[in-house]
């Protein structure tokens, strides 16, 4: 009996208050059950969870992965790598996780890590070795950090909307014509970095309470101009689709994928140079599903997620062969090369900082996006 | 708590006629003991979920951070944080702002259709509750997320504005302002009101409205010296169950508020998140605890002043 024949039926007297109430009940006992018996289905037991930011949790990046085993690994997304250390220090076990470059030395240092035995990963003798030499990623026991993407920070902008005054540059972001129509990253991970660059501070003085009064006072002066801070590169992209942004600081991603939809938007090179990094993956001390861990780390090392991540979200891969899918003029067009050390030094690469600094950093900011 | 009950059971399935001894027999005799005995699951549940939370929070209010683990020395350095830094003061105003707004839009909006169903509907009265409180079988997620496609950008109701030509441009500040925030706040919790108030409504005695139309009272006169001071309780239970938990709320202002419509719940989520700072984090959430208590006090005491006033 549908819905509506209840109601007729109660409607008409043939059904007692009372036995409708109990089909509302037996309705409501239903639809609660019914989320639970599902997620039972899909989390099946002994497969590997992978915290990661958004947008890594796609079929895409899992294509060997899913031959071996049949499923998908199980997700959990973060929104900072800054937050998923917090999380993971409470108490929360996951198998594979994925910080970058600038939180390496902290994410060693909170020893919830292992190192990886890099000769159970059958991609490694691919992956290049510049991005593997990270300051303190070598240890006995194999590395730390199986780097995995590499990219940048920059403007993504409308060609059409945004009229850039001579050079592209961090300015834009700062620009008052576009007063509350500009977007930002809110994770101080990226924007405080870019405020670095943006405030002429040398990341070598990044630490100096001169560094935290200069960024701190250009952060202030761009929040008035800032629609939104957001963690959630979708919101970004959606916003400059419709023009209710007309620039915002994304990682390659968010341009390369609007372009691909056809909307008119560039990554900007800015001449102060973007923001660059190395994110990869590491396995926590306690992963209950060790072997699956590798199998994760050997899907995203592969080449077949390689070219999903350079030809679809425009960021650079470690395994070399990755790019032997793509000519040269494809990669430049992207801002990429098969030699990445020569793109991340062009840039800023970030650097690893002391827990002082991140904590100092991260409650400054979120003081300064709040309007103080 | 336990045992006694288990034991009482143990001599029931004996089958055994006998006068109780012990420990049952004090069980069937003290009513006090048996009112526990019933209390008890819920008790345990509100020792476990509430008593002890809360006095962890309160000791770790009194900690700081010493990096990344706790500094254990009693003091009331984050207090005094509170109270000098402008921060805390300005974030806390400006959550009573938003969810006091709320509250009273939301309550206004509501009285009406309570009273609609009280007084005017006769036939299938549950129905029509059912049918407002038909929003709320969804999840507060997608409610505030619908509202994002309402108020956005490119949403209902400015894509509808614009074919209608009312505008030129779309209102921006419908999406990630302080409006957003109460708006959706409004609708979000309109069940907690709509509720309250019907029952208190529904409990008024008609013959009380016949007598003061028989007096002499008009429909307006009649409202507000019967229906109005008769639903009080009605009026104060919603205002409650809207304006303390909206106080704290923090997924609406973090997805509808942009940078002026944060709220004190987000700044507690970030101490507990990426500042790192859990004795702060426990500070912000008891002096919102006691701030909300305060407000409270004071309203109730208005309303019962007031309500003197009008008997």
């Amino acid at each position: 009996m549908d819905v509506l024949d209840q109601l007729g039926a109660v409607r008409e007297g043939k059904l007692s208050r009372r036995k409708f109430t109990k089909g509302l009940l037996a309705a409501g006992v239903g639809m609660a059950t019914m989320p639970a018996a599902t997620k039972r289905a899909m989390a099946a037991d002994g497969e590997a969870t992978y915290f990661t930011w958004g947008g890594y949790d796609i079929p895409e990046l899992f294509v060997p992965y899913q031959e071996k085993h049949g499923v998908l690994p199980n997700f959990s997304i973060f929104g900072g790598s800054e937050e998923a250390l917090t999380k993971m220090r409470g108490g929360f076990v996951v198998d594979v996780s994925h910080p970058c470059n600038a939180g390496l030395t902290r994410w060693i240092q909170s020893g919830l890590f292992q190192p990886i035995d890099t000769s159970r990963l059958s991609n490694w003798a691919d992956v290049m070795p510049a991005l593997v030499d990270l300051p303190g990623n070598q240890t006995d026991g194999g590395v730390w950090l199986a780097p995995f993407d590499w990219g940048q920070t920059s403007v993504t902008y409308r060609t059409d909307l945004f009229e850039v005054e001579g050079e592209e540059s961090w300015d834009m972001l700062w620009d008052q014509r576009y007063a509350g129509r500009l977007g930002s990253l809110a994770s101080g991970g990226d924007a405080w970095w870019c405020g670095a660059i943006k405030a002429g501070v040398d990341f070598d003085d990044l630490d100096t309470d001169e560094a935290f009064e200069k960024i701190a006072a250009v952060m202030r002066e761009q929040r008035p101009l800032i629609r939104t801070y957001t963690d959630d590169t979708t919101t970004l992209e959606q916003a400059l689709a419709s023009g209710e942004m007309v620039a915002a600081m994304t990682w390659n991603s968010s341009a390369t994928l609007l372009q691909a939809e056809g909307v008119p938007v560039a990554f900007a090179k800015p001449k102060e140079g973007a923001l660059t990094w190395v994110c990869g993956l590491m396995i926590h001390k306690d992963a209950p599903n060790i072997d699956r861990a590798y199998d994760v780390i050997d899907s995203l090392l592969s080449v077949e997620s390689g070219k999903f991540m350079i030809s679809d979200y425009g960021y650079g891969h470690s395994n070399a062969k990755s790019f032997d899918q793509f000519d040269e003029a494809t990669l430049a067009s992207l801002g990429l090369s098969k030699n990445p050390i020569e793109i991340l030094q062009a840039g800023h690469f970030q650097r690893p900082m002391s827990q002082e600094w991140e904590t100092r950093m991260n409650e400054l900011f979120e003081q300064i996006k709040a309007g103080f | 708590m336990a045992e006694t009950s288990l034991s009482s059971g143990q001599i029931e399935s004996d089958g055994d006629p006998a006068p109780r001894r012990g420990l049952a027999a004090l069980f069937y005799r003290n009513e006090t003991l048996r009112g526990y005995t019933l209390m008890s699951p819920t008790l345990v549940i509100l020792t476990i979920g509430i008593i002890i939370p809360l006095a962890i929070l309160v000791v770790m209010s009194f900690w700081t951070r010493d990096g990344f683990g706790f500094d254990t020395t009693m003091t009331t350095a984050n207090y005094e944080r509170i109270w000098t830094e402008p921060i805390f003061g300005a974030l806390l105003q400006r959550s009573f702002w938003i969810s006091g707004v709320a509250t009273v839009a939301t309550v206004v909006l509501c009285y009406p259709m309570a009273y609609y169903v009280a007084f005017h509907v006769h036939r299938n009265k549950i129905l029509w509750i059912i049918l407002m409180t038909l929003p709320f079988w969804t999840s507060y997620l997608l409610r505030v997320f619908a509202w994002k496609v309402i108020l956005g950008y490119e949403g209902v109701i400015n894509s509808g504005f614009m074919a209608i030509g009312w505008i030129e441009a779309p209102l921006e500040f419908l999406l990630y302002s302080q409006t957003a925030v109460i708006i959706t706040l409004a609708h979000a919790w309109a069940a907690f009101a709509i509720l309250p108030l019907y029952v208190s409504l529904e409990k008024i005695d008609k013959s009380l409205l016949e007598a003061a139309t028989d007096l002499g009272d008009g429909p307006m006169a009649r409202f507000f010296r019967i229906t109005l001071p008769l639903s009080m309780p009605g009026v104060i239970a919603a205002t409650f169950l809207i304006f303390i938990p909206t106080t704290g709320d923090y997924i609406t202002p973090a997805l509808l508020g942009g940078p002026d419509g944060k709220m004190i719940g987000n700044f507690i989520q970030i101490q507990f998140g990426a500042v790192n700072n859990w004795p702060m984090g426990a500070t912000l959430s008891i002096m919102l605890m006691l701030w909300i208590a305060a407000i409270a006090l004071v309203f109730l005491f208005v309303t019962r002043k007031v309500q003197e006033k009008i008997a």
